[in-house]
């Protein structure tokens, strides 16, 4: 099986879903000729030609309208925007429009829309190159949020998320672009949106997280494992709608919770997922439910100092583990 | 449509004084630029940084004797030409970006660094691109509500302009007629897009400010005379209590969009020209040593200077501490 990048799975489940649909074209800023800023985008312009990737003008909320406007007509766009941070301005028409259209039209209409950007920090990119905005969104029904962890899991989410017949938000962690790489098959294949996995069987504390947090907790997981601690690791994958019945599963068989997000705690997914636990697993759990966050400020740090205190690291996992092992 | 910003500038109309300086702050934000490549390069500073290379006479001339420190600018993203050319120290600059206690944002913001000063009217730059076309209605409405005649200047790049927020600030301030310039820096791409492929103009950008009952220009922002007469009939016309101005400057930038970017979707030939023909300082000197304004030795001296000064800066930015950890939580509420 072929081995390849994060980013290079993602660039492959739009190839792959442009071939098989002619419906599905790609728009953003500078996703054409050059491919995008990240390269996510590569050679689908040479592919596919310019009527399906196209080079857009600088307005986010302008792509997020056209896209939601060509999948109200049956097309399957996928509008890519440069970085997360850059997303406000298109908010009001993803959730105003996109969230809205199924449920407002009497489910006549719908909106087969895929909104990709790169979120997350540790790239020194400071404060408008580095958030997490995922739970701007996870507090809007009507829109799937998808954060793949792994290469495997972003080409099959992203095909499905082409698929799905409703608006999918789908982040990609931008440091993971290159850092991350694993096995992904050459054939066909989905993974199913609102499904969270175990990345990792344990028994004596549970972490659940997602994004390149989840590599952070595997990581940890092996260095706890050397002292006899068995880590149990569930990647959500998707935040909304989220897999409770794995949440419940995971929370239960160890009764020892710790949640992880790079996201600032405050309004947090994690908090959601800290009360679907709360509701369901009050006489499962043998110590309080931990969650390990960024700090409640607006935006991440440049200063190499602030960007490290802010950002989720191995390091910062393994401490939270083993205070919640001893508990 | 825009009318070509035309004006027969004559270098003896000008004092030396005044001449230098514009020199002085041309190559000073080049080396500026070109010494945080180098830190770049030591791996000192992130590569989220948009060179202003080659665009120098456009923020000098339309600043630097024209402006005062209580006029208001918003700066665009490119370079730091605004900014240095409205006097903000440069050790305060560097240290923003090295990400020392000694910037502005005392660690905060940089890569592309959305510092301010208000001391010297440098209300920052915006979030998002072109979120300044909003904010800079705002502070031009307050100098109106006050009844002073401080001007508001709002820099931007082509690609900004594509946002819709352009029109909507267009219409805010031609309705209340508000003393604000707006200055669109076009260099021509958008990261790899032409202005041509992603704007619909008759035939540039300033022709929409028409539409709006606004007064409006092209002018070549790479003769830093020329932006300067142009800037400085819309300051007065602001001043006049006569409404806002739209500036269309031309200009090119000799890099990528950022550092790392291949540029290669720009014709090496094009680019060639406007390095070697088109280049504001280069030529900007030309005139002054073919007038007899100063020798090449004065020059050089200056050139000295601004190399020392810039030396200074960095060693200060450098030598302050990184902020604590801390630091991090200063400034959410008052």
């Amino acid at each position: 099986m072929p081995v390849m990048s994060y980013i290079n799975a993602i660039t492959l489940a739009m190839k792959e879903e442009m071939e098989r649909d002619e419906k599905v074209f790609v728009l953003g800023e500078d996703v054409g000729k050059k491919g995008g800023v990240f390269k996510a985008t590569a050679g689908l312009y040479d592919q596919f030609g310019e009527n399906r990737v196209i080079d857009t003008p600088l307005a986010e909320s302008a792509i997020a309208g056209v896209g939601i406007g060509a999948a109200m007509y049956g097309m399957k766009p996928i509008a890519e925007f440069q970085f997360a941070d850059f997303i406000m301005p298109a908010v009001n028409q993803i959730i105003s429009e996109a969230s809205r259209i199924r449920y407002r039209s009497n489910n006549d209409w719908s909106c087969p829309i895929v909104f990709r950007a790169p979120f997350g920090g540790g790239v020194h990119g400071a404060l408008y190159h580095s958030q997490s905005v995922e739970a701007v969104f996870a507090n809007q029904p009507g829109l799937k949020i998808v954060i793949p962890s792994t290469p495997y899991d972003a080409k099959g989410l992203l095909k499905a998320a082409v698929r799905d017949p409703d608006p999918v938000m789908f982040f990609e962690h931008k440091r993971a672009y290159r850092l991350i790489k694993g096995e992904v098959p050459e054939d066909d294949y989905t993974v199913e949106i609102g499904k969270a996995d175990v990345k990792r069987e344990g028994e004596d504390i549970t972490v659940i997280t997602y994004g390149l947090a989840v590599h952070f907790a595997l990581q940890a997981a092996e260095r706890l494992a050397e002292d006899g601690i068995s880590v149990h690791v569930l990647d959500l994958r998707t935040i909304y709608p989220l897999d409770k019945e794995a949440i419940i599963e995971a929370a239960k068989k160890t009764g020892k919770v710790l949640l992880v997000t790079e996201d600032n705690k405050e309004g947090s997914i994690i908090g959601e997922v800290a009360a679907i636990i709360a509701e369901n697993c009050l006489f499962d759990l043998d110590a309080p439910i931990q969650r390990l966050a960024g700090p409640d400020v607006p935006a991440m740090p440049y200063a190499p100092t602030m960007e490290k205190f802010f950002m989720i690291n191995p390091d910062k996992v393994e401490k939270a583990m083993r205070d919640l092992a001893e508990f | 449509m825009a009318e070509i910003y035309k004006k027969e500038t004559q270098l003896k109309d000008y004092s030396k004084d005044v001449l230098l300086d514009f020199y002085r702050t041309m190559v000073k934000i080049r080396k500026f630029d070109e010494h945080l490549i180098r830190l770049m390069q030591e791996g000192k500073v992130s590569g989220f940084y948009h060179s202003g290379i080659g665009s120098e006479g456009l923020s000098a001339g339309s600043i630097r004797n024209v402006l005062r420190d209580e006029d208001y600018i918003y700066y665009n993203h490119r370079g730091c030409n605004q900014k240095i050319a409205k006097g903000v120290p440069l050790s305060k600059i560097y240290g923003d970006f090295l990400g020392t206690t000694e910037g502005t944002t005392r660690g905060l913001g940089a890569g592309i660094v959305h510092s301010a000063d208000p001391s010297r009217g440098v209300l920052g730059q915006a979030g998002t691109i072109g979120s300044q076309l909003g904010i800079g209605i705002g502070t031009a409405y307050a100098s109106k509500f006050k009844g002073t005649d401080q001007v508001t200047v709002i820099y931007f790049g082509d690609g900004a302009a594509s946002r819709e927020m352009l029109h909507g600030s267009l219409n805010w301030a031609g309705l209340y007629n508000l003393p604000v310039i707006y200055i669109c820096e076009n260099n021509e791409y958008a990261i790899s897009c032409h202005v041509s492929e992603t704007h619909a103009v008759k035939e540039h950008i300033a022709d929409w400010a028409y539409g709006y009952g606004i007064s409006n220009c092209v002018v070549d922002g790479n003769d830093v005379l020329l932006m300067h007469e142009a800037t400085k009939e819309a300051v007065e016309r602001a001043k006049r209590g006569e409404g806002p101005t739209f500036i269309e400057a031309q200009t090119f930038r000799h890099r990528g969009h950022f550092e790392g970017d291949p540029y290669d979707y720009v014709d090496g030939e094009l680019l060639k020209d406007w390095k070697e023909n088109k280049d504001p300082i280069r030529n900007f000197v030309s005139r002054m040593l073919l007038d007899k304004i100063a020798e090449k030795q004065e020059l050089k001296t200056i050139d000295q200077e601004v190399e020392q000064e810039i030396l200074e800066a960095i060693e200060k930015a450098e030598s302050a501490p990184q902020p604590e950890a801390g630091r991090i939580y200063e400034g959410l509420f008052a």
